[in-house]
């Protein structure tokens, strides 16, 4: 009897086994496995000899059987990660029992005892109604291994990959093409940019605009920018080992830049 | 040279045997050096000296020392306090201003200036009187303790402060201050005896912040806080006898590095540098292994010292123990071009630690040994570094460089004048001669290291032949006769022509020996002939009238198409030998292959010859020659030998790069005929392009340094080649453009910085003046398109240069000099103001430097009177003693007029503000006088500049050919008056220069003899009138008139005519100056030396005599009232200080107010 609800508790996912009335099929799953439960809780009181039983206990009882069956599931669920699985087996199954203090030597002899009472299998609810408009292609059926109550699978767009990308630039030269102009682009825009909110001189008397030089502006230590490597080289220095390099490795380094910063600061 | 020159030249050499003699009459043991405050914040020093010396002759009672700018306050002798004065006649080399304008006047006024403080002939700017209780002590010739308290401030030489005007503690600013100068420049400093002859020990304090390090010379005996650990004293011991020429110091917040392969070794440089100096300096070991082993000799210092600073003076200044460098030559180990230079640089000061700071010099004319021996030894080291090939390379250019500087300005003498500066290039020349020299040096130098005699630490010229005979046993006196006692080079013209049926060279080789700066050479020459059977040296020996030489030849001309043809190095080689002429076995020919006579080689040969010499002759030398000579050969064979060359991945990567600029020359030349793409660029593509993509560079790659060069080089080549319409072609702009825009560094281990510098440089090749119509204003609109695309690279450079700068500012100096190219070619509008603002105080010291050649050359293009008195106002105001210097060399070298070109510019006002700036404005800087000398000289010429008026005396200036003549027993004095001063070798040899027009013209000129008079009668009047006219010491001087030195004794040289003066000063102050004076006379009157009285009664009633105020000492304390009727200048100064645009300050005038009257 425990094992069925176990394997009610854990596996099943009952949109089928919703009440029409429920608008909500998650609702629907609760209440339908509820009533399960409720009908395992009272058959077993049944055969253990009450005729009638309040509500509230029976509710009660169901709560309990209810928090038991998870617990074996999450324990047995952890047994079967704990070794690296996902589908867990009758020996994690046997294990947790086992940990909660379960003797499973009694399990057969109780599944075999004269009185049991045979629970019918849960009510096959209606299909729910999909609207039309949602469905686009056609779903796929499930696989073998997947028993036929649980949910089909969703409309194709949702999962399915569309190869939308364009084919990798990798044409040397073009990379090449790409690299320079857009490193250029973007120091011709950060110069006119320090040259817009600077001082500038000009080479030009009547047109200071078109060739913007940034003011000269003295340093109060001129060596220390004169001598120092910028960080930036600093860093390239770090990176680079020369006697690695050669043609071929620059198609790949190449592509790494050309996504960087767009020149949107064209001013 | 006039004979009166040889004979104190033998004389020197015989007395040479006996060692040193000091012109001193007292020999100094030990100085102390004590600077117990410095003010970074008003740039003052305040501290004493104390100097222990031994009289050497009875009756001592005058020690005159040198001192420049020095504030003296107090002078005691063994505790006595002694009365002093304190003249510098160098502050104001002409006084009472005439309307006297030419150089021949201020040379030898100069000269006697000089010579009057002159350490080597026993003289100096301060004179302190030896107390009379102290006389009888003297006499017993026992020991003096001259206590001399001093002061600087504001230094305008021998010190240099260096200020950041920022935030924070002067640690924190990185503020420091070093000592500097042209040779023998400590007494700017310090009181101190300033020769390199006069040998002592040491001991050097210095307090100074405790956040401060003061480096000096010798051991740091110990660091000792102050009570209130404020401040700290370094104590340094010298132990090793230095002279004070060798004294250094540098203060500063510095990061100390010991070397981590020699302790004794210890790097200084600025905050935030560390990185730098570590690398740099990690190369220094090895150049002090072979220093020590090819010397076979230690380090002779315990320790050893190198410090980096910020406005160098020079870039490296090797002292006593330690170096002085300038902070630029750091680098990172991304920098490649740097590196080999700033190595050199590092290898060069550490050979003149052994010859130049540890062995010194007796006298001027002894310079040229020291620094020929440290200049070879340093040779040494670039062959071993470098390798062979750049060694060579390095010699021709050297070779070449002298050879140009001596035809265009007349000839070098190394001795008994000295050479300044010049010597070492010269004296390097004879490397096989001084293999023989090299030994002696070690040896020489290793016994002089164990020896405690002094004086064996001064080397002369004597002592070094006698060391060489001593070692080497050979005589070398042919050679030193032939370079050192004569100046000039040779300039040889050889051609030769084959006689077949004799089988013999008949080789022809003439001298030119009358131009200027030339000389006749008679020995032998070394001729190396290319036969088709091999390689045979000859030695013709070269005399008087022969010209022709026959060499027979070895090749029967019997041509044998299969045979190899070994070379000279014992290579074996294919030819193709269709090239040459069939009946003459002979490839090429080459005279003086070894460079071992200083000489101009004009030779010869077929252009075939030098083709096949190009290719196959393994000498670089003879590449580079080949190179040059091919220009003249625009050929076919000429191109395909040059690229051939270019693309030999084995030749030397110098004679690579030329063969660029000689392949663009020749293009040039073949432009009608050419054909293919533009020279090089297909080379080019196919060496550093992309193999698919022929039109982008590859990414770069710096790691083989010989491609990089190539890689350099080529395009700044290409940019020099032009079409039909002497364009540049698009072709070549466009392929320079793209390498700009493909350049791509990221993978690179090295900086680009060079490279791009480079490309911006290839492209100001590439600009051709633009075609202008009618004059139009250059306007954005009428901008050519090409050059639209080339100031749209350099502004983008520029302006990226702020955001991200490169080493050394590399791409801004080259973006401002394209800039100018583009202003001077006409496609924008000529305009200083840009250059101006990147010339200011603050910009990294290259782009100033680059910034003010292109307002020179503006100032010299536009006939600039504003731009040329902004330049002028630098010279004389700018904080960084190194740009004032290097205007005034531009501004000489590319000069806004001549002496013989009109000019709107050449004025009476420029005339005497340039004569003021020689005469008093830069007193504080030998070097600087020197280079103002320069420009004057440049500007208008020896004799009075053409635009003056003429002078109100009537005197008549004979000046359009003739210069003044004269006397020759007079011409050391003008040398002599450089010595000090013309250490820079370029006005040096100016003066050298002036010797010919004065031997050979027998024309007079008319001087102002009053002027001449008046000043050097002034000088010598204050010199001698101190002198007891008993004094022992000076008449034992005064046969040293005769004594074995080239330098002039005016107090001493006066001997026989004591009487002159005064009927020279009667004349001239009844007659003016009409009279016509021999130059000799003149010369000698001025330094006689004559009872006071007199002088002053002929002085006051001369025509000057409101110059001549008396100067009163005035001391309350003493009972007697002297009246002290000397003429002084002091007053004079500060008249005319209002009116003159430089004013100078002397702050030797006036300043012994507090000392004890200096009467008998």
């Amino acid at each position: 009897m425990a094992d069925t609800a176990a394997t009610a508790g854990a596996g099943s996912s009952g949109t089928r086994s919703g009440s029409k009335q429920s608008t909500n099929p998650a609702d629907n799953y609760h209440l339908a496995r509820r009533r399960t439960l409720q009908v395992v809780v009272s058959s077993l009181l049944t055969e253990a000899g009450f005729e009638s039983a309040e509500k509230a206990s029976v509710e009660t009882l169901t709560e309990m059987l209810q928090s038991y069956i998870s617990e074996i599931g999450r324990s047995a669920k952890s047994y079967c990660e704990h070794t690296a699985r996902t589908q867990p087996t009758l020996s994690d199954i046997v294990v947790t029992l086992v940990e909660m203090g379960f003797n499973v030597d009694t399990l057969p002899a109780y599944a075999k005892r004269s009185q049991r009472m045979v629970i019918t299998a849960p009510p096959v609810t209606n299909q729910p109604v999909t609207p039309k408009a949602l469905t686009a292609g056609q779903n796929r059926p499930h696989p073998p291994h997947i028993p036929s109550h649980f949910p089909e699978f969703p409309d194709p767009h949702t999962y399915i990959k569309t190869p939308t990308y364009r084919e990798p630039v990798s044409d040397y030269q073009v990379l090449r093409e790409k690299a320079a102009s857009q490193r250029r682009d973007v120091e011709r825009a950060l110069t006119r940019f320090m040259a817009k909110t600077g001082k500038t001189q000009s080479l030009f008397k009547d047109d200071v605009s078109t060739f913007p030089l940034i003011a000269a502006r003295p340093f109060t230590i001129p060596y220390l920018t004169a001598l120092l490597p910028s960080e930036l080289e600093m860093q390239q220095m770090e990176e680079t080992d020369s006697s690695e390099q050669d043609e071929q490795t620059d198609t790949e380094n190449l592509s790494l830049h050309i996504s960087t910063a767009q020149t949107e600061a064209r001013v | 040279m006039p004979p009166t020159d040889l004979e104190p030249a033998r004389m020197n050499r015989k007395k040479g045997d006996k060692g040193f003699e000091s012109p001193r009459p007292y020999k100094l043991t030990h100085q102390v050096v004590c600077i117990n405050n410095i003010n970074f914040q008003r740039k003052s020093v305040v501290g004493f000296v104390e100097l222990t010396i031994f009289p050497t002759v009875a009756n001592l009672n005058r020690i005159k020392l040198n001192s420049k700018q020095c504030r003296i306050y107090r002078v005691r002798i063994n505790d006595l306090e002694a009365a002093f004065i304190y003249n510098d006649p160098t502050l104001e080399v002409c006084h009472n201003e005439s309307k006297q304008r030419n150089l021949n006047y201020f040379s030898n006024a100069y000269a006697a200036a000089v010579s009057a403080v002159d350490p080597d002939a026993g003289n100096g700017e301060l004179c302190i009187k030896v107390p009379s209780e102290l006389w009888k002590h003297v006499d017993e010739l026992k020991v003096l303790k001259i206590h001399i308290n001093f002061s600087l401030d504001q230094p305008k030489g021998g010190l240099h402060f260096v200020v950041p005007n920022v935030e924070g503690s002067m640690a924190e600013r990185g503020a420091h201050v070093f000592s500097c100068g042209y040779q023998n420049s400590t007494r700017f400093w310090f009181p101190c005896v300033d020769s390199y002859s006069e040998l002592c020990t040491w001991k050097l304090e210095f307090t100074v912040d405790a956040a401060m390090v003061a480096v000096s010379n010798g051991d740091l005996v110990e660091t000792v806080y102050t009570h209130d650990m404020r401040k700290k004293t370094f104590h340094y011991m010298l132990t090793i006898p230095t002279a004070a020429s060798n004294i250094s110091l540098a203060i500063g917040p510095f990061e100390i590095l010991v070397d981590p392969y020699m302790h004794e070794v210890t790097h200084f440089c600025l905050p935030q540098l560390l990185p730098l100096l570590k690398h740099t300096t990690s190369y220094l070991h090895e150049v002090f292994e072979f220093y020590e082993e090819i010397l076979t000799c230690r380090y002779p210092y315990s320790c050893f010292k190198t410090v980096f600073i910020d406005e160098a003076y020079v870039e490296v200044a090797a002292y006593a123990s330690m170096s002085i460098f300038s902070t630029n030559l750091l680098h990172s180990a991304m920098i490649i071009d740097e590196t080999p230079l700033t190595r050199r640089c590092l290898a060069q000061s550490l050979a003149q630690q052994f010859f130049g700071c540890f062995i010194s010099r007796m006298s001027w004319s002894d310079e040229w040994v020291l620094k020929g021996i440290s200049g070879y030894i340093y040779g040494l080291w670039m062959k071993k570094t470098f390798g062979v090939n750049e060694y060579r390379h390095w010699i021709k250019e050297e070779l070449d460089k002298i050879v140009a500087y001596e035809l265009k300005t007349g000839g070098v003498l190394l001795h008994p004048i000295f050479g300044g500066g010049k010597e070492k290039d010269k004296y390097v020349y004879y490397p096989e001669v001084f293999n023989k020299l090299l030994s002696l040096a070690s040896t020489a130098s290793s016994q002089k290291f164990q020896s405690h005699m002094w004086s064996q630490m001064l080397v002369s010229t004597y002592g070094f032949l006698k060391s060489i005979s001593n070692v080497s046993g050979k005589d070398i006196q042919p050679l030193i006769k032939q370079w050192v006692d004569q100046s000039g080079v040779v300039k040889f013209y050889g051609s030769f022509a084959f006689n077949r049926k004799r089988n013999v060279l008949e080789l022809e080789i003439k001298q030119d020996y009358t131009s200027p700066g030339t000389q006749k050479y008679v020995g032998p020459l070394k001729v190396t002939v290319q036969e088709l059977d091999g390689s045979f040296n000859h030695t013709l020996q070269i005399e008087e009238n022969s010209l022709k030489h026959d060499i027979p030849c070895h090749s029967k001309s019997r041509r044998n198409k299969k045979k190899k043809i070994p070379l000279m190095n014992g290579e074996e080689v294919d030819m193709d030998l269709s090239a040459m002429d069939a009946d003459s076995p002979l490839l090429w020919i080459r005279i003086d292959p070894d460079m071992s006579v200083l000489r101009k080689v004009e030779f010869e040969q077929a252009d075939f010859m030098w083709q096949y010499q190009l290719r196959y002759e393994r000498d670089v030398v003879a590449q580079q020659e080949s190179i040059l000579a091919l220009e003249k050969f625009p050929t076919p064979a000429s191109r395909l030998a040059l690229t051939d060359i270019l693309e030999q991945e084995q030749c030397f990567y110098r004679v690579r790069m030329s063969a660029c600029f000689c392949l663009a020359k020749i293009a040039n030349s073949m432009v009608s005929t050419w054909t293919g793409p533009p020279a090089m660029k297909s080379l080019f593509t196919r060496m550093f392009c992309c193999k698919t993509c022929p039109n982008i560079v590859k990414t770069n790659n710096f790691m083989s340094f010989q491609s990089y060069f190539l890689q350099k080089t080529m395009p700044v080549a290409m940019a020099l080649l032009r079409d039909v319409h002497n364009l540049c072609p698009k072709e070549v702009l466009t392929f320079i453009l793209d390498l700009i825009k493909y350049n791509d560094n990221r993978k690179n281990k090295f900086s680009d910085n060079y490279y791009r510098a480079e490309m911006i440089d290839a492209l100001a090749n590439s600009v051709t003046p633009a075609v202008s119509v009618n004059n139009e204003v250059r306007t954005l609109d009428n901008l050519n398109p090409d050059v639209r695309l080339i100031l749209e690279e350099i502004t983008r450079f520029l302006n990226m240069e702020k955001l991200l700068p490169s080493y050394r500012h590399t791409i801004t100096v080259s973006c401002l000099r394209a800039i100018r190219v583009l202003q001077k070619n006409g496609h924008v509008p000529s305009d200083p103001a840009l250059f101006k603002s990147y010339a200011e105080y603050g910009h990294f010291v290259d782009i100033r430097i680059a910034a003010l050649e292109a307002v020179v050359d503006y100032t010299k293009v536009d006939r600039s009177y504003e731009e040329l008195q902004w330049l002028l106002n630098m010279i004389q105001n700018d904080p960084v003693p190194y740009v004032r210097h290097k205007i005034l060399n531009m501004l000489t070298k590319n000069p806004p007029f001549t002496k013989n070109m009109e000019s709107p510019l050449c004025n009476e006002a420029l005339v005497d503000q340039l004569w003021k700036l020689m005469n008093s404005g830069t007193s504080h800087d030998w070097r600087l006088r020197c280079g103002a000398v320069d420009l004057y000289f440049t500007l208008f010429g020896l004799s009075r500049p053409s635009c003056l008026p003429l002078p109100e005396l009537g005197l008549v200036l004979n000046l359009k050919e003739k210069k003044a003549v004269l006397n020759p027993t007079i011409i050391p004095e003008v040398i002599a008056g450089s010595q000090e001063a013309t250490m820079n070798p370029s006005s040096h040899a100016q003066l050298v220069g002036f010797q010919n027009p004065f031997s050979s013209s027998q024309d007079e000129e008319e001087i102002d003899m009053d002027t001449v008079h008046d000043s050097q009668a002034f000088i010598s009047h204050h010199l001698n009138m101190l002198e007891r006219p008993s004094t022992p010491g000076l008449s034992k001087y005064r046969p040293a008139s005769s004594r074995p030195t080239i330098i002039p004794q005016h107090p001493s040289g006066c001997d026989g005519t004591p009487s002159t003066k005064p009927q020279w000063n009667m004349e001239f102050s009844r007659k003016g100056t009409g009279r016509e004076q021999s130059p000799l006379e003149m010369s000698m009157h001025p330094a006689a030396a004559t009872p006071l009285s007199v002088f002053t009664k002929e002085s006051t009633s001369s025509k000057h005599s409101d110059h001549h105020h008396h100067h009163h000492h005035e001391h309350k304390k003493k009972k007697k009232k002297h009246k002290h009727k000397h003429k002084h200048k002091h007053k004079h100064d500060s008249k005319e200080k209002d009116k003159e645009p430089f004013t100078f300050s002397s702050p030797a005038s006036g300043r012994s107010i507090h000392s004890p009257s200096l009467s008998d």
